[in-house]
């Protein structure tokens, strides 16, 4: 091309920029002011906080929202709290996500004569209920768990229109635990598993990490008790779970052999420990005197094994036993949990680490068989209104109760609730539940505990809360123009209850905490005697065999709407997107599989099309799936306990000859001799630091900031990665984009599975490195080193030549393809958190230390006039991390926690070999060197 | 001849973008650097003649990165009994009445803070005079917009300052 030519060109090009910036927005900006200032002091700019509770499941973990101009931008565990003390799990986390969602209820719906809802008025609908009311028939009142003072209104409201209230409703109801503790010790609760005063624990089946009553209580203490010292825990289960790749042993065993495995145990435990409890001779003589050998062939468990566990847990001083979650999910469940319950007591777990009386507050959760004669009642047609409450029993009841078809008998369905799920879908009338962060309330979730719920915003939609609706319609009988809101009913309630002058506390502190009732349980010794003699023989489950898991992203299905959820990868498999069944490598050799494979899988209640995908480590022959992903026809129940049954033999599984495409975002489940997570025990770790660089030295004026992840802290859980999402206003891409491989997530949950089908967790992120890869390719200098020791990216220089991410060894660096839309309820209210910019199209993102945290802390900092403080700067992440796995701060202060950690024996860098210097160190696993560091770290904690 | 057509051409074409430019260049000016107000709220008589300090209205720009705009129950505070028989006063009481807030049009863009972090508080505890940015509000009838909130512009100061010029001071 000629000079003049390229002039020419250049010319047009450049009067066309000029053309097209003609084209700018608009629209005039405008500044609203207040028209009168909040009462609290709010400050324009500043964030306020509000201690609330969670309650996307019914642990009811504290929350501290953080309000910017008046709408909630993230959630944040509350310190201290008795249930998760300042942490809080990726569902929690999304739950925010749940306010903002754009398919929420926005009014009352009614349904027409051609079945379709039609928004109606509130006064119409109450109406249309009242009529009914009034009329023949039994009423009936179904609600998911309900606790606190929403129970004592619901009562009355039931009371005043002879409205009978049916046990609640829930899909986990630890209806064998329940029973179990019923028969023994005359309570049909869940005891609260105190994890941190015990120096053993041996989980049978339960999900205590996942789903399993009140997981992040579990993770924190799980965490504190690993930090005091000897915590030694024995984890068996039949698949593989994320909670038993965490124990310190996992035991495979036979699936449905747990009762053979405890009788073992109490058999030998009741000869070997001093200190436990005298059985009543009826149930001594009960129980069966099994051989080692025997119980070894039974459940699968080697010799060694069972009686090095069984040693340990005679020697321990403190030990717990946990049974549930899968391994009472069966018909002998209820042996089971029984078995386990008589050890609690005789090793006087019951005195301390079972603790009855700070149980789980489900006496009024019902079980599955509540749901079948529920459906009989409806069959025969007497049923007048039915209420359901936050409850979605469709998708969860047995098909086999025609719970479905008998719902049409009921003269009028009312649904409550903030999502049209399949039950709402059934309903005549939807009445839209605000959100919990719109909401006045309370809940007990835990004896002895009430936590606060009180509202962060007004209400988005035309919804209102339970409370406030069910006053209403009692005034609306009564003809009592005084209306009283839930808030003053609540509020008369905590004033009866707590006095005056402790609002103000209560609200403030977000929750009250009664002491200690010091009541233990007795056991009834005829009921023990007649629950071990009449016991029903051990399941034996023919192979293939399916087991239905709970997942840790949908609980038992009800955050399904999250899209959020499904973005952010399960953590054992790596998919995000989409339904599939974990079949084992030696199933997926013999059938001639391949992942994603489709296969029909056929078990005697009804089949189902899904892919399968390996699951390192699982036994042959046993196949999992979540449970959400079941289909009705395929769910049984116990008729003993009511619990649901999660296991299924006679699965025939047939390829269909065709792959369906999820997207699953690890390229491989092992390290492939990377040495990402190293064997310290053998010593192979890789500390060449590599050769001098060729670009100048980085300065270090006061602070440069790092990050140390304990690999053996981190369980995997995955709530660092829901915060991250929220706090960063990371882009939520969809499965096709996933499919690409465009996934934005600034940090991921790597799994990375050992021949020995145990796991190890790694959550990845930018590493900050010092001697940056991506820094010298960029020819823009979008990103750099800054003078604290952070990878900078600035967003309003890149210009997406992707250069950065190529060269970017650990592959965290995300380009934006497009301009991603963020739904939400409508233009005005968008979830955001506004200290954060979103980034548009074309433009490469990365994880930036929560940079916006580190200004606050600064910000703070220069107020008083002083230097920030270690820990003071807490990222997303790390604030969420159940077990505190990841520390921030400041590396160049000798003093600072991060730099302890880094210098102890367990910390290494990911390819540290490549000469980088990262700026996130990690600890690795290893028993031996571990304690060698926790010396070691307690000289240096010393010598401060 | 024939070169010499082709240079009117040019000319004429790199003309026309020339004053298109200077064209756009007084129109923003007119409207964007002083929009309109709802309200034809003087500066002039409030901070100039009365001399009422600027934190007596914008009363969080020592505490928080943002000034803050004054709610309408501020306006009303005095308003209630001072001057209300001008017609722009009264159409305060009319936004007051109305439960409406004003609608105030913004001088300084909003997009800026998409991208950058500026805060208020900061720069008004480091001693910089409001005026530094703002201009002489004193003596404005209507608010001009008189910085051009660029980055050459907040760097050039922040280098004679001697403050922090590493891009993730603002940038965020």
């Amino acid at each position: 091309m000629k000079r003049r030519d390229f002039l020419k060109l250049m010319g047009l090009a450049s009067s066309s920029t000029v053309l097209s910036a003609c084209g700018v927005d608009k629209k005039a900006e405008k500044l609203i002011p207040y028209l009168v200032p909040p009462e609290d002091d709010t400050i324009p700019g500043v964030p306020v906080y509000y201690n609330t509770t969670c309650t996307e499941c019914p642990a009811n973990c504290g929350i501290s929202v953080k309000v910017r101009e008046e709408l909630p931008v993230k959630l944040e565990g509350l310190s201290g709290h008795p249930i998760n003390d300042g942490s809080l799990c990726i569902r929690g986390q999304a739950s925010l996500t749940r306010l903002y969602h754009p398919d929420r209820i926005r009014s009352p719906l009614r349904r027409n004569t051609q079945g379709q809802f039609k928004p109606i008025s509130w006064s119409d609908a109450y109406d249309q209920m009242m009529q009914t009311l009034g009329q023949g028939g039994q009423h009936l009142y179904l609600a998911g768990r309900t606790t606190g003072t929403l129970s004592e209104l619901i009562d009355g409201f039931c009371d005043e229109r002879n409205i009978e209230r049916l046990p609640e409703f829930e899909s986990y109801s630890y209806a064998a635990i329940k029973e179990a503790n019923r028969l023994l010790f005359n309570q049909s609760v869940i005891p609260h598993y105190r994890i941190e005063d015990a120096d053993f624990m041996l989980t049978l089946g339960a999900d205590i990490l996942e789903t399993f009553v009140s997981p992040v209580s579990h993770a924190t203490q799980l965490a504190r008790a690993k930090k005091l010292g000897q915590f030694l825990w024995y984890h068996a289960e039949p698949h593989v779970s994320l909670t038993g790749l965490q124990a310190t042993e996992r035991l495979v065993i036979q699936p449905g052999s747990e009762t053979h495995l405890l009788r073992f145990l109490l058999r030998y435990l009741l000869e070997h420990v001093d200190y436990a409890r005298r059985l009543p001779d009826a149930v001594a003589r009960a129980i069966p005197n099994v051989s080692g050998e025997e119980v070894s062939a039974q459940t699968g468990i080697p010799s060694e094994e069972l009686n090095q566990l069984a040693r340990q847990f005679a020697e321990a001083e403190k030990p717990l036993l946990i049974a549930g979650g899968i391994s009472t999910g069966h018909t002998s469940g209820l042996e089971v949990a029984a078995l386990a319950g008589l050890i609690q007591w005789m090793m006087r777990m019951t005195d301390i680490v079972v603790d009855f009386s700070r149980a789980e507050n489900d006496a009024n959760v019902g079980t599955m068989l509540d749901m079948g004669e529920l459906s009989q009642r409806l069959q025969e047609g007497n049923v007048g209104v039915l209420f359901i409450s936050r409850a979605n029993p469709m998708p969860n009841v047995p098909a086999s109760y025609g719970f479905k078809e008998n719902l049409r008998k009921a003269r009028l369905r009312v649904g409550l609730s903030d999502f049209l799920d399949d039950t709402m879908q059934a309903c005549d009338i939807v009445l839209p539940l605000s959100h919990t962060l719109e909401s006045w309330g309370d809940t007990q979730s835990r004896k002895g505990l009430r936590t606060v719920i009180q509202p962060a915003l007004e209400p988005i939609f035309d919804t209102r809360t339970e409370g406030d609706i069910l006053l209403q319609l009692m005034q609306r009988r009564t003809g009592n123009t005084g209306v009283q809101t839930f808030r003053e009913y609540l509020f008369t309630r905590w004033r009866e209850k707590y006095g005056e002058d402790s609002i103000e506390s209560l609200l403030h502190k977000g929750y009250f905490e009664d002491s200690p009732s010091g009541e233990f349980v007795r056991l009834s010794g005829t009921a023990a005697a007649e629950l071990l003699t009449t016991a029903s023989d051990p399941v034996d489950f023919g192979k293939p065999l399916l087991i239905a898991i709970p997942s840790l992203r949908t609980f038992d299905g009800r955050s399904r709407v999250l899209p959020l959820l499904s973005e952010i990868p399960d953590p054992l498999t790596t998919i995000s997107y989409g339904d599939w069944v974990s079949v084992s490598e030696q199933d997926l050799r013999s059938n001639q599989w391949q992942d994603l494979d489709e296969i029909e899988l056929t078990i005697p209640g009804g089949s189902i099309r899904l892919p399968v995908k390996t699951q390192p480590g699982l036994p042959g022959g046993i196949s999992t799936i979540h449970w959400d992903m079941l289909k009705p026809l395929m769910l049984q129940v116990d008729p003993r306990t009511g619990e649901s049954i999660c296991y299924m033999d006679g699965v025939q599984m047939v390829s269909r000859g065709v792959s369906v495409p999820i997207p699953y975002l690890s390229g491989s489940s092992s390290q492939e001799g990377r040495g990402i997570i190293p064997d310290m025990e053998r010593g192979d770790e890789d500390h060449d630091r590599g050769g001098p660089g060729m670009y100048p030295e980085h300065e270090h004026t006061d602070y440069r900031w790092a990050m140390v992840i304990d690999l053996e802290s981190c369980i995997g859980c995955s709530a660092c990665v829901a915060a991250c999402y929220i706090e960063n206003n990371v882009a939520v891409v969809g499965p096709e984009e996933h499919l690409k491989g465009r996934e934005m997530s600034w940090i991921r949950m790597e799994p990375y599975y050992e021949e020995d089908g145990s796991a190890e967790f790694l959550p990845m992120m930018c590493q900050h490195c010092y001697n940056a890869p991506c820094e010298p390719v960029c020819p823009v200098y979008a990103t750099y080193h800054n003078p604290e020791g952070l990878n900078a990216q600035v967003y309003n220089r890149c210009v997406g030549t992707r250069y950065c991410a190529n060269n970017c060894p650990y592959k965290v660096r995300r380009f934006n393809w497009f301009k991603h839309e963020r739904p939400g309820p409508s233009d005005e209210i968008q979830m955001a958190n506004p200290d954060v910019s979103i980034r548009g199209k074309g433009i490469m993102e990365k994880c930036t230390f929560c940079i916006q945290r580190i200004r606050a802390a600064r910000d703070t900092a220069k107020d008083e006039s002083r230097k920030i403080q270690d820990g003071e700067v807490v990222p997303a992440c790390a604030q969420s991390c159940p077990t505190q796995a990841i520390t921030f701060g400041n590396i160049e202060d000798k003093r600072s926690r991060v730099y302890q950690l880094a210098h102890s024996f367990r910390a290494y860098r990911v390819f540290e070999h490549l000469g980088m210097e990262p700026g996130v160190y990690y600890l690795g696993k290893s028993e031996a060197r571990s304690q060698k560091s926790e010396v070691d770290r307690g000289h240096q904690e010393d010598s401060n | 001849m024939k070169k010499s057509v082709i240079t009117l051409l040019l000319v004429g074409y790199f003309g026309l973008f020339f004053f298109l430019l200077l064209g756009l260049g007084y129109s923003s000016s007119r409207t964007k650097l002083a929009p309109e107000q709802p309200i034809a709220f003087s500066h002039k008589i409030h901070a100039g003649k009365l001399k009422l300090a600027c934190t007596e209205c914008h009363t969080s720009v020592e505490k928080s990165p943002r000034a803050g705009v004054p709610p309408v129950e501020k306006c009303m505070s005095c308003h209630k009994t001072v001057a209300v028989e001008k017609p722009e006063v009264q159409k305060i009481h009319r936004y007051w009445e109305d439960r409406e807030p004003i609608p105030w049009s913004r001088v300084y863009s909003v997009r800026v803070r998409n991208y950058v972090y500026f805060s208020h508080k900061r720069h008004i505890k480091k001693g910089v005079d409001c005026s530094a940015c703002h201009g002489d509000v004193k003596n404005m009838e209507r608010i001009r917009k008189v910085s051009s909130l660029n980055m050459g512009w907040c760097v050039s100061c922040h280098r004679q300052k001697q403050a922090p010029t590493d891009c993730l001071i603002c940038h965020k």
